[in-house]
């Protein structure tokens, strides 16, 4: 206990700068299979960990991740909590509003739509049907912008409570990106299945990074080109999503 | 260690005995147990904070000092009447920025201070961990339960007869004796039982420690009770969240009755030798 209060206090009159062994902290939100979640020994896995503790060695990085929820995800990059997002987050015009993005590590994925395999949708003029999306996200923009008439669009915070709610028969539809919700459907044993269009919004999933952090940003961005071209990327991107090679020659 | 005693289950008892075993001995489960300590840290720290505050508060609300005393009733009346849930969001992002208010006085130079950006540098920035996060919370319960604290001794303090203090004060004690041999001493009997409210009321405040991004019981709860689809990320199934949640409940109710236990025989401990009523 002592101690606990003598680190807070040096923490203080330090500024904490000072008092972190890590170069670099990766916020993540650790619920997004088979992106970043809690594996069964209560560690962080999945395919951007791998690839960022991948990145981090090539770069000769001390990295440490920390678990950030989604929805305050960028305003703690803004706020110093940690120096780079991976937490298969899409570039957007909005994003680079506030936040610099890498090169990406996920090609364009198209965002599709899970439902009971019977839902009834009148895809030329979706009404009354409750839809549902994580917040702040691209899909729910999205929702935002072509279902808000005549629809119920319901957020959720994390992506577990939106599959929760879609099982549960609380949404009609559930719109999220193809590449999390395909081990879902399969795993659902024919509960839920893929309905309706694909929907192509956003462009492919990369780090975040604060504005003007050049010197981290072109580090990273090194080791990552690196790792496209030897092919380590596609190698992962075929274990955790089965993806065909995209990035090698 | 863990992987003979499922192996032996699942030998010995049945193979589904054995899985579960291994289920429930997991990494994931065996944070979610350890995570308990999160818990019983801000329920010991908040209570100790609350009796502190308690005792301040009550005294300030009994000085002969005008401003003190009006501090102690804005206190207690304040404090009490904002939600806990907001104060522990509040507290612990007012008290980072302050700090780093005060560091950025002295460690950014004048034109980053003039610049109006947020921290104005970055030797200012003070970064928030979860042992930090968790010792702020707990204080952040501490100041809203001595609150409630504060009235429950203040009122205790006037209990005290009044006789017990004129006979102190006729045999020649000073008026520091007769307040902490005396008034403080027998006070104990009647703030008790409404120290234990206020106990309950704290442990219950504590499931709100994942609202600071602390990964306690509650937190686990949801993670592990989430439905999961995905086999590599562990067993497959639906939503068990409220599973989960059922045994936070029996986990709570455990400590009441433990807890109920411990009042029992502070109770009996502190009236020992007074002759009152209800304090047998």
């Amino acid at each position: 206990m002592n101690k606990i209060i003598t680190g807070l206090a040096l923490g203080a009159m330090l500024g904490a700068g000072s008092s972190f062994a890590a170069d670099v902290r990766i916020g993540t939100e650790g619920a997004y299979a088979p992106w970043n979640f809690l594996d069964d020994s209560g560690k962080l896995a999945g395919y951007e960990i791998d690839l960022g503790n991948e990145l981090c060695k090539r770069a000769e990085l001390e990295c440490e991740w920390v678990i950030n929820e989604w929805d305050s995800i960028i305003p703690n990059l803004l706020a110093g909590n940690y120096d780079v997002i991976m937490a298969g987050m899409s570039v957007t015009d909005e994003r680079k509003e506030t936040i610099d993005f890498s090169a990406d590590y996920y090609p364009p994925d198209p965002s599709k739509y899970a439902g009971s395999p019977d839902v009834d949708v009148d895809w030329e003029n979706p009404k009354g049907l409750k839809i549902g999306a994580q917040g702040a996200t691209i899909h729910a923009a999205y929702l935002e912008d072509n279902f808000s008439d005549g629809n119920t669009i319901l957020t959720y915070e994390t992506p577990d409570q939106s599959v929760a709610d879609l099982m549960a028969g609380n949404i009609d539809l559930l719109l999220a990106d193809n590449s999390f919700l395909a081990p879902v459907i399969e795993g659902s044993g024919g509960a839920v299945s893929f309905v309706g269009p694909e929907v192509a919004i956003g462009g492919g999933v990369a780090m975040g990074l604060r504005k003007g952090d050049a010197e981290l940003a072109k580090k990273l961005e090194t080791a990552l080109e690196e790792m496209k071209a030897d092919g380590s990327v596609d190698k992962l991107l075929m274990e955790y999503f089965e993806l065909e090679p995209t990035y090698g020659e | 260690m863990l992987e003979t005693l499922a192996n032996w289950v699942s030998l010995n008892i049945s193979e589904e005995a054995g899985t579960w075993f291994q289920y429930f001995s997991n990494g994931k489960h065996l944070a979610w147990y350890a995570s308990v300590r999160y818990t019983l840290f801000a329920a010991v720290v908040g209570a100790i904070v609350a009796v502190l505050f308690g005792v301040i508060g009550a005294a300030a609300r009994r000085s002969g000092f005008a401003p003190l005393r009006w501090l102690g009733l804005t206190y207690t009346t304040m404090v009490r009447g904002i939600p806990d849930v907001l104060f522990i969001l509040f507290f612990p992002l007012a008290f980072e920025q302050l700090v780093e208010f005060v560091i950025s006085r002295s460690a950014c130079t004048a034109a980053e201070l003039a610049s109006g950006a947020w921290p104005p540098c970055d030797a200012a920035q003070w970064y928030l961990s979860t042992t930090e996060y968790l010792i702020m919370a707990s204080v952040s319960l501490g100041i809203v339960y001595g609150a409630f604290a504060a009235n429950v001794i203040h009122g205790a303090m006037n209990s005290v007869p009044k006789g017990q203090l004129e006979s102190a004060r006729a045999f020649g004690f000073t008026n520091r004796q007769i307040f902490w041999n005396f008034q403080v001493r027998q006070m104990w009997v009647y703030a008790l039982p409404g120290l234990s409210n206020v106990w309950m009321l704290l442990l219950k405040a504590t499931s709100f420690l994942s609202l600071m991004q602390i990964a306690d019981i509650v937190l686990w709860a949801d993670r592990l009770g989430a439905p999961n689809y995905f086999a590599r990320a562990g067993l497959v199934h639906p939503d068990w969240r409220w599973k989960y949640y059922f045994v936070l409940f029996l986990f709570y109710i455990l400590l009441t009755v433990i807890s109920e236990r411990i009042f029992e025989w502070l109770q009996r401990r502190a009236g020992r030798g007074m002759a009152l009523h209800g304090a047998d």
